[in-house]
């Protein structure tokens, strides 16, 4: 059986400490496009902390989320593209064929998460920050959308090493860049198709919940809601 | 035959790894035959030790091969080298546990940044002018010996400083060394947050002058005073790491955790009770506590030993700390207290921690001491779920670790050496830090960037960055056993950069007396251990009728309550903690976990009192204090108290290359020179303010606008 890529984000573990966010610029060659771009709403995070206020001084409450591409087995974003770039793989990634993408931004106006990016300009490292650069991960150029991969580069690394040394994957044997760099072990991500990861396991928690689940788009993210104190 | 003997070269056109440069002919560059043995595409995995905060977190660092831009025997071109590619938290190490915080995620840019020193510099033009002129580290060294030389020949030696962050680890120890055999005072230490006040108040309570540890994972109540553990304060990794576990896990037992402060931290936003208290008085509700568990015989009294001994009232059961008055003091409610107090011992066990603004009053001591009063009492103290100090640490440098305002203001060196630390920045205006450098002779820095520091430096030797060095750290903090970390350097030097500790043993040996040292490279500083400790003194020994008995005297704040009515909270921002990350481009674009606000300054106000000061979100508003006035755009935000005025610390700077300079305001300027009472340690929350709107919004509050279009909440179904 294919794998089936999920991840499960444990709200009651979440600090909103924010070292996913830049895990995730580190790791995917995510650019910066400064200030001037910034404030017109063109920073690229593929993975952002939402944050949700509720109540007045003294009685208020912040809860974070962290929120990414939720991989959704019914993706808005896939049908609307005109060159498949925007597509499932069989291993439930939606994934996004740079090359193919033309820069119609139909994909981002269809996705209700707003996780998905548009390059308006060629990205900028004044040398020698290119060094930073993965050489896993296609640095991507204007005109194209990018989004959250779930790390498709780490998962095929596992995938090829495991395939040469003739193994199986093990549960946790793939970490994306965010859920390697959680200290509070907030993010697990693993196979969905294997009832006993740890993923699966956290899936079907009492707790869970998918982001705005009634539109339908089946994500393969799973959110733990936090608890109170009882 | 050696690779290194055989010096090929080759054009070729173009860099191949920008783009910007791809079939650029004017790009004709030699290519260096490597000197290492890289196999292209695969990763190696090299130690390394985080250098941006004091935690101390292990690295593992993605090692590949790239091309690089150098300069061999003067000649331009590229070589294929090992190069770090991303930074990860060690597996297994008893700090970072696999894990990283997002300061640590961007340290790689320390290393990679476009404005890094390159190498020796010396300033041609006036001072602070910015005009430097490039010298060979020949020069640069025999300039500097020359300076002490001098000294020396004038019996003058007392008059080199050596200025620097505190707990620099094995560095440090080489700095004092040299200090000490030249006859130069002790290295003076300079952090805006340090923690003086805490080392202090655990050296009376428990004999430990040092930051504590936290066994969080198995608490099963935590109530944090002020402390924002999970963002920016002592070891927030590791207790990112331990809060985890402690809230899931341990299957059905989840740990509560209330958080006590007048502005929501990030660390208050993940508490099951947030507890705003009236600035300058947590203390007061600690000893509350303390009260309730006392007079209903909840815990026995004796318990907290001579943590307990040192607050006065403590064996009458402090009748001066009855829920009514806590409630008149600290406005939390007498019904709260008395519940809180309740919880902690029945919901046990339970541990209290104190840290950042309370202890920054005139009062700080005493808020520290009654916390531990409190932890004692719960008998939290080297119990599973309680409060632990890692064996055997030992500052590398003994003595205070902040320094007191004096102590910068009169400097009154002759020479001084400036070593990664940045108090014209960092320390109040009112303390003169600049006007105090202005009038001494000669200054050396070993700083990689430009800042308002090193700006004014007569000579810059640029240190390598961690990277490129030996690193070596031992945490006073943030695990319950002894941790040390050293490791060598996961890749060769990208400039002409020299290692700080090889700079300073190369000093000493060309000195007309020259020093002997007991290190001959930096490799041999960074791997000699610390002479053993000496014996501390056990808290038994010293008696506890001795303890002076602390009681709570009200705070003092500056600045008159009529003129300025406002409560002025600076904070470590979460990216930028004291401001020496602010120069890396992810953490400037990274949004603020509470604000979402990027490159940018703001001014949190309470939605009430902006209503009632007609401001807006983006409007532009003064902030007075008695020492001067910053202006930033508001942020108005539901979590700060209506008489508190609070703003992150990390902007504001003139000179920080190219993604800080200019950007914001520092905040940092305005305090008021107070401090605590006992210890001399700047009483950082002690400022007044009063608030005006100076205008509309200019566009500098930029804002992440990627939000979901709808709010999740009106969607899940329950
Ligand atoms: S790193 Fe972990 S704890 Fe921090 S914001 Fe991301 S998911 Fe939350
Ligand atoms: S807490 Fe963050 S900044 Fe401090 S050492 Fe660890 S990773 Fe580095």
């Amino acid at each position: 059986m294919p794998h089936k890529w999920g991840m499960a984000v444990d709200l009651d573990r979440c600090t909103g400490c924010g070292a996913c966010v830049t895990a995730c610029h580190a790791e995917n060659n995510i650019p910066t496009v400064g200030p001037a771009q910034a404030a017109r709403g063109r920073a690229m995070h593929w993975l952002r902390v939402e944050r949700y206020w509720e109540g007045d001084f003294p009685d208020v409450r912040l809860t974070f989320r962290p929120v990414m591409c939720q991989h959704c087995d019914a993706a808005p974003c896939e049908p609307v593209c005109p060159t498949y770039a925007s597509h499932h793989t069989d291993e439930g990634l939606n994934a996004q064929v740079y090359n193919r993408c033309i820069g119609t931004r139909y994909c981002a106006n269809a996705c209700p998460y707003s996780v998905r990016f548009f390059d308006f300009f060629n990205p900028q490292w004044p040398k020698p920050l290119h060094l930073q650069l993965n050489p896993d991960v296609s640095v991507r150029e204007v005109g194209v959308m990018e989004k959250c991969t779930f790390c498709v580069q780490r998962i095929r690394a596992v995938e090829i090493d495991a395939k040469a040394e003739k193994r199986e994957l093990k549960d946790g044997d793939v970490k994306p860049a965010c859920v390697q760099g959680c200290s509070a072990r907030a993010l697990v991500f693993g196979d969905l198709n294997d009832p006993e990861s740890e993923v699966s396991r956290l899936s079907r928690s009492p707790r869970g919940s998918k982001l705005l689940e009634d539109v339908g788009t089946l994500p393969k993210v799973t959110y733990l809601e936090r608890q109170t104190q009882v | 035959m050696d690779r290194r003997d055989f010096i090929k070269l080759t054009a070729v056109t173009g860099t191949s790894a920008t783009l910007a440069s791809c079939g650029n002919s004017e790009h004709q560059l030699i290519r260096f035959v490597p000197d290492e043995d890289l196999v292209p595409g695969v990763a190696e995995w090299k130690p390394g030790v985080c250098p941006l905060c004091a935690a101390g977190c292990g690295l593992s660092v993605r090692v590949m091969e790239a091309d690089v831009e150098t300069v061999r025997n003067g000649q331009a071109g590229v070589v294929k080298m090992g190069v770090a590619k991303k930074l990860e938290g060690q597996a297994g190490h008893p700090i970072s546990q696999g894990g990283l915080c997002a300061r640590g995620q961007a340290a790689i840019q320390v290393t990679y940044h476009p404005d890094r020193l390159a190498h020796p510099l010396k300033r041609s033009g006036a001072r602070g002018a910015g005009e430097l002129k490039e010298v060979t580290w020949d020069e640069a060294i025999a300039e500097l010996v020359g300076h002490l030389d001098a000294l020396a020949a004038a019996q003058d030696q007392k008059s080199l400083a050596f200025l620097t962050r505190p707990r620099r680890g094995r560095r440090l120890a080489l700095a004092a060394e040299f200090l000490n055999r030249f006859g130069a005072p002790a290295p003076v230490p300079f952090e805006l947050f340090g923690e003086e006040v805490l080392r202090r108040a655990n050296a009376i309570s428990f004999g430990h002058e040092q930051l504590p540890t936290f066994d969080l994972a198995r608490s099963r109540f935590v109530i944090a005073f002020g402390a924002d553990f999970l963002g920016t304060w002592n070891s927030p990794v590791a207790q990112n790491a331990a809060y985890g576990a402690m809230r899931q896990g341990r299957p059905g037992q989840r740990g509560a955790f209330v958080q006590v402060e007048s502005r929501m931290s990030l660390t208050g936003a993940n508490a099951d009770q947030w507890v705003p208290v009236k600035p300058g008085t947590d203390g007061v509700l600690a000893l509350g506590l303390a009260h309730v568990m006392l007079s209903n015989k909840l815990r026995p009294a004796d318990a907290a030993g001579r943590a307990g001994a040192a607050i006065d009232g403590w064996s009458g059961g402090l009748a001066d700390y009855t829920p009514a008055r806590v409630e008149q003091v600290t406005g939390v409610s007498a019904k709260r207290v008395d519940r809180l107090a309740r919880e902690l011992v029945e919901l046990g066990p339970a541990v209290a921690m104190i840290g950042g603004a309370p202890l920054a009053h005139t009062n700080g001591l005493f808020h520290a001491l009654a916390v531990n009063a409190l932890n004692g009492l719960l008998g939290a103290v080297g119990q599973p779920g309680g409060v632990f100090f890692t064996p055997g640490f030992q500052p590398s440098v003994p003595g205070p670790q902040v320094p007191s305002p004096q102590a910068l203001q009169n400097l009154s060196a002759k020479v001084l050496l400036v070593d990664d630390v940045n108090p014209v920045f960092g320390a109040p205006k009112a303390w003169k830090v600049r006007e105090a450098l202005a009038k001494i002779p000669f200054i050396a820095s070993f700083s990689s960037f430009l800042d308002e520091t090193s700006s004014l430096a007569d000579l810059i030797l640029p240190d390598h960055s961690f990277l490129e060095s030996w690193v070596d750290s031992t945490p006073e903090s943030g695990a319950l056993e002894a941790v040390t970390t050293v490791a060598g350097p996961v890749m060769k030097p990208l400039y002409q950069t020299r290692a700080t500790a090889d700079v300073l043993i190369e000093v000493a040996g060309k000195l007309k007396s020259p020093i002997a040292l007991p290190w001959k490279t930096a490799e041999e500083v960074a791997k000699s251990q610390p002479p053993a400790p000496s014996p501390q003194s056990p808290p038994a020994a010293r008696s506890p009728e001795r303890l002076a008995l602390r009681k709570y005297s009200e705070p003092v704040f500056d600045g008159d309550a009529a003129q300025y009515p406002f409560h002025f909270l600076p904070y470590m921002s979460q990216q930028f903690g004291d401001g020496s990350t602010a120069h890396l481009p992810w953490l400037q674009e990274m949004p603020d976990p509470l604000t979402s606000a990027m490159w940018s300054s703001w001014v949190e106000i309470n939605p009430q009192t902006a209503e009632r000061l007609e401001i807006a979100q983006g409007d532009l508003v003064d902030i007075t204090s008695p020492h001067g006035v910053v202006r930033a755009p508001a942020m108005i935000f539901p979590g700060v108290a209506p008489d508190v005025i609070a703003m992150p610390v990390g902007q504001g700077h003139e000179t920080f290359t190219r993604y800080a300079s200019n950007r914001g305001v520092n905040p940092i300027g305005i305090l008021a020179p107070a401090t605590d009472a006992e210890t001399g340690a700047l009483a950082w929350a002690a400022t007044r303010v009063k608030i005006a709107r100076a205008g509309g919004g200019n566009g500098s509050l930029i804002m992440f606008a990627g939000e979901m279009r709808e709010h999740p909440h009106e969607h899940e179904t329950r």
